[in-house]
């Protein structure tokens, strides 16, 4: 490695950052509306709900472990939201506080299920997602809410930045800087990257590997807490089948941003930004291919080739890098 | 009589800041049982690994049965008929005893499927080769440990092996177990055309059933195939250890005196300790000394709160407590515990030197809402990994690129800085070079002086007789004697060795 | 070998079955209906495929991996089944070989890739899933295949002669039996548990890695294949939909029957009863008219039921072991 190349020229995400702009200037260059402001504030309302979900899998890939229940979760937050705000009146405020700490709980019981059975978070969070999401459907009886109140469902509407912007785009780019807060600057997200990275050695250095799980599992809900109400305000609705079947139709982008992104699948390193910008990076692609008409059907099958060329490049690259960054 | 059936001739091996292996011989006799001997880091599990293909020599040659052989893989090692017993089982733990013998030839019937009554009768076959009484249906999670260790030779025996190697097979066999174990060996090698190689800590097994003897020391021969008739306790631990300059704590500190800083009362854990009495005193060096299996590591992990004690009290500066966990042994008691599997629970590989190093202080430095920066973290730790004169090329290098003694220099740091009164140190240097070595005696020595009171674990004589104020021998998960050290070796090591074989 | 009430209640199978048993009493005292013969044909229906999809599922678990596209080449290979047949007017074998073949080319690419790139199945077949979907979604266009032979739809209805039993459910007993017989009575299979159990000890034995990966995906494939093609038969059309609900009935039978999620430890006959058992008890859920929806926490808590037994016995196993070993 030459030493003259300043060291972020190496970094998974500079890379990333790269293939980003030459998308963009593909994309721009051979479609038609692809810079117009309605392209850009749409990208912007998907992208944003997008990173918050690759940020709350983010977290829980951190501990080497998975979390399918995400999507449920998700749902079962938004729907507790609607159910707060539509059936009992209580104020939006409030009612976002309920949404947030029902995800964390939510979240809290995922956590706590493996870390007390050792068994590994994919099986049990299989059941929770089932569980979480067939209580949630027995007890909406599968129906929607669709009154909520107006200041909520306004909120998704609003255009920023010569209407190019929406405010979502605004709370995750700001969940971003915070979480790299978290991880890179306390004491706490320290301990949950080293937890993360090999649980005997940090548990023996007076870390509390399982409290550190539970939390990175908590951090999930929350997150996944923060997606659902955003993707409510922007439907303007509180749907059971939001995030699809069980919810899974959110295990897709909820993989593809953090590994594109460089999070190391077996626990103890994490990359926000590169989360970030796999998350605008998917999005970016699946809304091309739709401006190039591929037609809708195939992008799925692109998603899952990038996704496959993603990890392959990933498993490639760690025998020649010297990846010191932990945090980026 | 006098033929050979394997010869290793001026092999060399060096790894990363390690020469492990300098031109080093050995000669196996067809038929005999040979014991291979060194102190830790002499060489002789590279040797070993060199022997059962898991590394290959950098120069020098490996003849089996007098004819040069390149063993590039543990299956080609098989193949030329070299077996070893390992220490980690290495059975299928959820198989029959039977299919476990017969997995790379299993029998079929005219339907092509396995024929599980032929196992048993093949199988039985080599059973009672090993005086094995059990029903090949067994299952082998259920066997005790000695008898899984005789069906793993039972297996090597199947495959047609010729040339078995054996680590320190009796590491965790009651003494029973053990002379049941050699009555077999002797069998097998006049009855099957057997030849062994015997890797063992404990000289008396060497004497009642080795042939010849060879002994590595710093990676060269001390001896080559010298017959066991030439040779006496005392001469074969001189060769083991040679003249080996050790540094020895200047004077032993008459600790009595000091404050009692921990104190162990019949205290009983959950994985088998018993009536374990222990007393450590301010800037005191207790060493626990022991084979592998006596419960060492164990006792250290009991008293961070890895493990349960489930009776007995643990005292702390005079005051009864309980430790539930590493992090209340560290942010209450100021305990810290420097693992032996540095790689393992040590260190986390797949970071780097400042956030292995720092990681124990987090908790102390941070400010407001939990704010750490690299740069607190820097001011706090770089002292200590300068002073440990830690080759690095900057702190932010992955641990993984860094050399054995470095690393372990560095799983010291990490305690220096979080500035704790009891260590417990577990084999500090097992695998790291002389210098390095000469370096991190000195500095345990240094911590005592300061005022640090320190629990050493080794299995490696002259460190401990060189550092140790007194010595605690453990046997069988119990204490089985205390010695005062006045680092003699002669006198202290023949004291350690009786109470280990009594 | 004599076999006594000890050896029974050590085997993975036989607590499974008492439940099966006491769970069918229970049910038919209360609702003697549960045993009318158009209930145990629906019993016996929704057995026959997830029988084949538990299978599949469990020779990966065997292994110590995880197959996520089991539903995604399930559905895959429904519509080009029914596809080929609608559309270029194949015959049913023919059809039914091309089913099979995308089943096993689709298992050799997921054991190929992880093989090669050493990245966890889990993570290979997830991209997989999407690309084997993908693929489905476009070619169908989300629209269905109606037009089914009337020979294929015959075999999803019939039954055999006078009795409740469906003629689906034959060809799902025979893959068990040959399961069974793989896993306890042919090398291949050994191997694949003596891996599951150990990789390391299994590289030590010269065991092939690859060839064990392998085998177990191509395995897995095929029987997804099989699955698929029996859900048109039953359903007597292709939907693109086919699989989409697959992935957690297909962990829940085998964790239900004792597996280890870590590899080296699966049962044939106990994974069976795991399917009879959720079957079971989905179907009296139906009878009961309990919320349709409270089958699918029940699956949920099935599986973290049988996650909290499996680890009670193995801890019970190790702490006898402990005290084995040292006294």
């Amino acid at each position: 490695m030459t030493k003259k190349l300043p060291n972020f020229m190496f970094t998974n995400q500079f890379g990333l950052f790269c293939i980003v702009i030459i998308f963009v200037i593909i994309f721009s260059s051979i479609t038609d509306g692809f810079t117009s402001r309605f392209n850009i504030y749409a990208l912007s309302r998907v992208v944003a709900i997008d990173i918050m979900i690759g940020l709350a899998m983010m977290v829980v890939i951190l501990t080497g472990g998975l979390n399918l229940a995400l999507g449920a979760i998700g749902v079962c937050a938004a729907m507790f939201g609607g159910w707060c705000m539509e059936t009992m009146g209580i104020p939006v405020i409030p009612s976002i506080f309920l949404i947030l700490g029902m995800g964390s709980f939510l979240g809290y019981i995922n956590g706590v299920i493996t870390v007390k059975t050792g068994v590994h978070s994919f099986i049990v969070t299989l059941a929770t997602m089932s569980i979480y999401f067939g209580l949630m459907t027995m007890l909406t009886e599968a129906e929607a809410f669709r009154r909520l109140p107006a200041s909520f469902t306004d909120f998704g509407s609003i255009k920023l930045f010569n209407k190019y912007v929406s405010p979502l785009l605004i709370i995750s780019v700001t969940a971003c800087l915070t979480l790299f807060y978290l991880f890179k600057f306390t004491d706490i997200g320290r301990k949950l990257i080293a937890a993360g990275a090999n649980p005997d050695a940090a548990e023996l250095s007076g870390i509390s590997v399982n409290t550190m799980f539970i939390y990175c599992h908590m951090l999930s809900g929350f997150l996944g807490a923060v997606a659902a109400i955003m993707l409510t305000t922007r439907i303007g609705a509180a749907i059971p089948s939001m995030a699809g079947q069980l919810g899974m139709d959110w295990l897709l982008p909820a993989f593809l941003a953090p590994v594109i992104g460089g999070t190391l699948l077996s626990g103890g390193k994490l990359s926000v930004f590169g989360t970030m910008l796999g998350a605008i990076l998917v999005t970016l692609i699946t809304n091309g291919l739709y401006l190039i008409d591929v037609g809708e059907f195939w992008i799925r099958f692109f998603l899952g080739i990038i996704l496959l060329i993603a990890v392959i490049l990933d498993k490639t690259r760690e025998h020649f890098t010297l990846k010191s960054v932990i945090v980026s | 009589m006098t033929e050979l059936c394997l010869e290793i001739n001026r092999a060399d091996k060096a790894f990363p800041g390690v020469q492990a292996l300098s031109k080093a011989n050995f000669k196996l006799k067809k038929g005999s049982i040979h014991a291979l001997l060194g102190e830790n880091g002499a060489g002789k599990s590279t040797l070993i690994k060199i022997i059962t293909g898991i590394h290959k020599q950098d120069h020098g040659d490996l003849l089996i049965n007098n004819s040069a052989r390149v063993l590039n893989t543990p299956n080609d090692a098989t193949l030329y008929g070299i077996s070893v017993v390992h220490q980690e089982r290495n059975l299928i733990r959820r198989f029959s005893v039977g299919e476990n013998l017969m997995l790379n030839n299993l029998p079929r019937n005219h339907f092509g499927l396995i024929d599980y009554k032929e196992i048993a009768i093949q199988s039985k076959k080599w059973l009672e080769i090993m005086d094995l009484n059990i029903d090949p249906a067994t299952l082998v999670s259920d066997l005790t440990v000695a008898k899984m260790q005789l069906c793993e030779i039972a297996k090597a025996l199947s495959l047609k092996s010729k040339i078995l190697l054996l680590d320190e097979p009796t590491s965790s066999l009651s003494p029973q177990e053990s002379e049941n174990l050699f009555l077999l060996l002797k069998k097998i090698v006049r009855d099957e055309g057997v030849s062994i190689v015997f890797v063992s800590h404990k000289l008396e097994e060497v004497f009642s059933i080795c042939d010849e003897v060879t002994v590595l020391r710093d990676g060269k021969n001390a001896c080559t195939s010298e017959k066991i008739e030439n040779l006496n306790r005392k001469k074969l631990v001189k060769l083991m250890i040679g003249r080996d300059e050790q540094i020895v704590r200047a004077k032993s500190q008459n600790s009595k005196n000091k404050n009692l800083v921990l104190k162990l009362n019949n205290v009983k854990s959950e994985i088998g300790h018993r009536d374990i009495n222990l007393e450590l005193h301010e800037s005191e060096i207790v060493g626990l000394y022991g084979l592998v299996g006596a419960g060492r590591t164990e006792l250290a992990k009991c008293l961070i709160g890895i493990e349960k004690i489930v009776s007995g009290d643990v005292e702390i500066n005079g005051l009864k407590q309980t430790i539930h966990s590493p992090k209340t042994a560290l942010e209450k008691f100021r305990i810290g515990y420097i693992s032996e599997d540095r790689k393992k629970e040590g260190l986390i590989l797949i970071h780097n030197v400042l956030d292995n190093s720092s990681i124990t202080v987090w908790s102390k430095i941070k400010k407001a809402f939990g704010y750490v920066t690299d740069g607190m973290i820097s001011m706090k730790v770089t002292p200590y990994i300068q002073q440990l004169e830690v080759k690095t090329p900057s702190n932010y290098q992955l641990i993984s690129n860094l050399s054995g003694g470095n690393q372990q220099k560095i799983s010291v740091v990490k305690w220096l800085a979080a500035g704790t009164d009891i260590l417990i140190i577990d084999e500090p240097t097992v695998g790291i070079d002389i210098k390095t070595k000469a370096y991190l005696h000195k500095l345990i020595i240094e911590l005592a002086e300061t005022g640090t009171s320190i629990i050493l674990i080794s299995s490696d004589m002259p460190e401990m007789i060189g550092l140790a104020d007194r010595i605690l021998v453990m046997k069988d998960f119990k204490i089985s004697g205390e010695v005062n050290n006045n680092h003699n070796y002669d006198k202290t090591s023949a004291a350690i060795m009786e109470y280990i074989h009594d | 070998m004599t076999i006594t009430l000890q050896t029974l209640l050590k085997k993975d199978w036989f607590g499974l079955l008492i439940v099966v048993i006491l769970s069918g009493i229970l049910i038919t005292l209360f609702k003697p209906a549960f045993l009318s013969s158009f209930n145990l044909y629906v019993l016996m229906v929704s057995t026959s495929y997830m029988l084949i999809i538990a299978l599949a599922q469990m020779i990966i678990i065997s292994i110590g991996q995880m197959n996520l596209s089991v539903g995604a080449i399930g559905g895959l290979v429904a519509i080009s089944f029914s596809g080929v047949m609608e559309v270029y007017h194949l015959s049913v074998p023919l059809a039914i070989f091309i089913g099979l073949a995308i089943g096993v080319i689709c298992g050799f690419l997921n054991g190929f890739i992880t093989v090669k790139s050493g990245i966890s199945a889990f993570i290979i077949t997830l991209a997989t899933l999407y690309i084997f979907k993908g693929i489905n979604l476009g070619i169908t266009e989300a629209e269905p295949f109606y037009e089914i032979p009337s020979a294929v739809k015959n075999f999803g209805n019939a039954k055999i002669g006078g009795t409740p039993i469906p003629y689906l459910i034959i060809i799902p007993i025979i893959i068990t039996v040959l399961m069974w017989v793989l896993m306890n009575r042919t090398e291949t299979g050994r191997h694949m548990l003596a891996y599951g159990n150990s990789v390391q000890s299994a590289e030590l034995l010269g065991i092939s890695s690859s060839k064990v990966v392998i085998t177990a995906h191509v395995i897995s494939g095929t029987l997804a294949a099989v699955a698929g093609m029996l859900v048109v038969c039953r359903l007597q059309l292709g939907t693109p939909n086919i699989g989409d609900s697959w992935l957690l009935p297909s962990f829940a039978a085998p964790v239900i029957g004792g597996a280890i999620l870590a590899g080296g430890k699966v049962d044939v006959i106990a994974t069976s009863l795991g399917v009879l058992i959720v079957a079971i008890i989905s179907q009296a859920l139906v009878i009961f008219k309990i919320d349709p929806f409270f089958v699918q926490i029940f699956l949920g808590l099935m599986i973290l039921l049988a996650v909290f037994i499996n680890r009670y016995r193995e801890y019970k196993q190790e702490a006898s072991r402990k005290v084995f070993t040292h006294d």
